[in-house]
């Protein structure tokens, strides 16, 4: 049976860095899964992603984006098109790294069979922020993405019969603090 | 002729370190650091209730989680005089000490070797010559010419195929790289086997502190794992078992690969015990407790100035009164109000100038220890246990720098290791000692609960009155402290003053430079287009500005540049 991992990537006090734990947190509430997929808030793993991908089938992968495009916008990544651009030198080894990650993934050769990652265009990452509206407004849809994705790999995934409340314990906080950062003394 | 170098990562969230260095005659004769993304996370805390604020605080960084998470449960018992019981110490130290053992290892093979191993001489080695050196240096069982052979063939194919991936843009054939084809197999197979070993390693955090990343099972006055050897889903004798051998696992890796690794490829560069020093402040909190009160530790802390190691002083407690009043935290440089202010006074105002090498540069303040800048790691750990005779401090330095002395047919000295190669063999010795830890303390846990006692945890109660607190440990990155003030329960301040402030930080109101600034100093380089020495010198000190975003750029826009102007 094949593995399967579900795992947002971000950070959860930075805004709407934390897009990709903010669906998993939502996945796990409101939908069952088969017993094989697996479903993990990764925050920021920088080089520890490696770690998570072992033994993994299939991962599908939820982070905030830059494409270029409107806050809210979606864009779909596989393997190769993360790879297509390689990983350069760093003065900060641990700052973002998940081509590197990847890269070093597939070196080793424990590369899953698929990799899927779903990315979110944010547009404010301030501290204590919480998701900013058009992001939070997408959520469905990168909900969706991922159940395409399952259903293409045959995984069973369905709404749950009672869905409970996201334990997005995070979320809200700041929100008096708003954008400014001089307001946060 | 004068050149100068910027090192700049471009990634969209304006972040990270930025390196610029001005190079006369091959030499660096002035750098600064500066971070380029504002660091106010710790505002999101006020108010919070305290027994919360390590949920908060562990997710500052993704990398290294448990360490503040830590840091934050202990600034609060430090409030409320808050002991806890020695199975929380246990359980507690086992966390750090894995996590450690993870981290030093990451740091080793997968964010500062390719500084140093040139993986295209790779092909020209002999894995059977490989593994007779290899057989020399260490009985580590996974040295055959097979393993070799096949670590080689996948960087063949990654050169054959023409996309480097993942060696894409190293500096290949720096005239600074100057190892073996052999030494530079050897160290390269190890590089794939690590994550064996760190994955290990990990799964003794999440056994114990419920999952990984992010654990689960602290509390403030303990911590929450219940501990009942009959029954299922607590602590049981099965669990302390697997640890155990997971252990047994992990640490033949750290006294086999890694340390051997470290020591002959520090032998094979000596000239880096020459290199890299800066201004030889160092200082180090003791850390892993075994007792209720924590007034005895496995790793000594204390405080050694301009490199006097005879001079040493001695912190008794992971608070010392001296460390408590000690500590400022001086904006006069960075882009902050204020000067210099204790971090119970500590603030976050944000004055923003933009990047003036005469005013402010850098959104990271400049923590200074009675007025001084310190350098904080695994070398500050090692020198100041070394300084006061701590034996397992002793004994694996003495034998690293023998190791090491061998290789390089030249003594290595304990005061060479105040250099840059000194913090890649200062980590390796933290490591091996931490292995023969894990080991103790795994002893410690086990024994405790066998002698009957149980408790993990003393419930908190907080006064109406307002109460001050420090929290200090020993991080893989150095000393890291978290400062609280409660007031009726609520949290009225919180300041975390991180390893990377005290070591990346700015000048100061006296224009002293912070320990990157100072190291980087001399530093030679042979080619500003391609500055390996530079990096080399950085990447000693582990630098982690990952309190940071982590948004995925599809151009791969989020990485460095080198820029000589």
């Amino acid at each position: 049976m094949k593995k399967v991992l579900i795992a947002g990537i971000g950070n959860v006090l930075l805004g709407d860095d934390g897009v990709g734990p903010f669906a998993i947190k939502v996945l796990e509430a409101e939908y069952d899964f088969q017993d094989n997929v697996e479903l993990a808030d990764l925050g920021t793993p920088g080089l520890d992603l490696p770690l998570y991908l072992n033994g993994v089938d299939a991962v599908i992968l939820v982070d905030s984006a830059e494409l270029g495009g409107e806050a809210g916008a979606i864009r779909l990544f596989r393997k190769q098109d993360i790879l297509r651009i390689p990983p350069r030198t760093r003065i900060d080894p641990h700052s973002p790294a998940l081509r590197e990650s990847i890269s070093l993934v597939e070196l080793t050769g424990a590369m899953p069979d698929e990799l899927l990652m779903i990315g979110v265009q944010g547009s404010c990452f301030d501290p204590g922020s919480t998701l900013s509206r058009p992001v939070r407004q997408r959520i469905p849809h990168v909900i969706d993405a991922v159940r395409r994705e399952l259903y293409t790999l045959g995984v069973w995934c369905e709404p749950k019969v009672n869905s409970g409340v996201p334990d997005t314990w995070w979320d809200g906080i700041g929100n008096a603090v708003g954008t400014d950062p001089s307001a946060l003394i | 002729m004068t050149s100068r170098i910027k090192i700049d990562p471009i990634s969209r969230i304006e972040g990270h370190l930025r390196i610029d260095a001005e190079v006369d005659g091959g030499l660096v004769s002035k750098a600064w650091a500066s971070c380029t993304m504002w660091r106010g996370i710790e505002t999101i805390l006020l108010g919070r209730d305290p027994r919360e604020a390590w949920l908060f605080a562990q997710r500052f960084c993704g990398v290294c989680t448990t360490v503040h998470a830590l840091a934050s449960v202990r600034a609060v018992e430090d409030a409320l005089k808050l002991q806890i019981p020695p199975n929380a110490q246990y359980i507690r130290n086992l966390i750090l000490i894995h996590h450690a053992l993870h981290d030093h290892i990451v740091h080793f093979y997968y964010l500062s070797a390719l500084d140093w191993i040139d993986v295209m001489q790779i092909p020209k080695a002999d894995p059977v010559k490989t593994a007779s050196l290899a057989q020399s240096l260490s009985s580590w069982t996974r040295n055959s010419p097979q393993e070799f052979k096949s670590a080689q063939d996948k960087v063949k194919a990654v050169a054959a195929s023409g996309q480097l991936g993942i060696f894409t843009n190293g500096y290949w054939g720096h005239p600074a790289m100057h190892l073996s084809p052999e030494v530079n197999l050897l160290a390269f197979t190890h590089y794939l086997q690590a994550l064996e070993f760190q994955r290990k390693s990990n799964q003794i955090v999440a056994i114990l502190g419920g999952k990984t990343p992010h654990i689960q099972n602290l509390t403030v006055g303990g911590v929450a794992n219940a501990i009942d050897l009959d029954s299922l889903g607590t602590l049981t004798m099965d669990r302390l078992t697997m640890i155990r051998s997971l252990i047994d696992e992990v640490i033949p890796f750290v006294y086999e690969a890694y340390f051997p690794d470290v020591c002959a490829i520090a032998g094979m560069y000596p000239e880096w015990f020459g290199i890299g020093a800066g201004d030889r402040n160092y200082l180090a909190v003791p850390d892993l407790p075994t007792d209720s009160s924590a007034s005895r530790f496995d790793l000594p802390g204390g405080v050694i100035s301009a490199g006097d190691l005879a001079a040493v002083k001695k912190f008794d407690t992971g608070a010392d009164p001296d460390f408590r009043r000690a500590v400022t935290e001086d904006s006069t440089r960075a882009w902050y109000k204020g000067g210099a202010l204790h971090p119970w006074q500590g603030k976050t105002q944000p004055e923003y100038t933009d990047f003036q090498e005469n005013g402010k540069y850098t959104w990271v303040k400049a923590p200074r220890y009675s007025g001084r800048p310190m350098e904080v790691g695994p070398l500050s750990n090692i020198l100041v246990g070394y300084a006061q005779g701590h034996p397992l401090t002793r004994k694996w330095t003495d034998l690293a720098l023998d190791r090491i002395s061998t290789v390089a047919k030249q003594k290595i000295t304990v005061d060479r290791l105040q250099s840059t190669m000194g913090r890649y063999t200062a980590r390796a010795i933290r490591s091996a000692m931490l292995a023969d830890l894990a080991v103790g303390h795994c002893e410690l846990l086990t024994n405790n609960v066998l002698g009957g006692d149980v408790a993990t945890h003393n419930p908190p109660q907080f006064p109406k009155e307002e109460i001050q607190g420090v929290g200090t440990h020993e991080a893989p990155r150095g000393t890291l402290s978290h400062w609280v003030v409660i007031k009726d329960g609520k949290l009225a301040n919180y300041q975390a003053v991180v390893p990377t402030t005290w070591n990346a930080s700015p000048r100061d109101s006296q224009g002293n430079p912070g320990p990157y600034e100072a190291s980087l100093l001399r530093n030679p380089v042979a080619d500003p287009a391609r500055p390996l020495e530079l990096l080399r010198t950085i990447h000693s000190f582990d630098p982690c500005m990952a309190c940071a975003c982590h948004t995925f750029d599809p151009e791969g826009r989020e990485i460095a540049r080198v820029k000589v102007l």
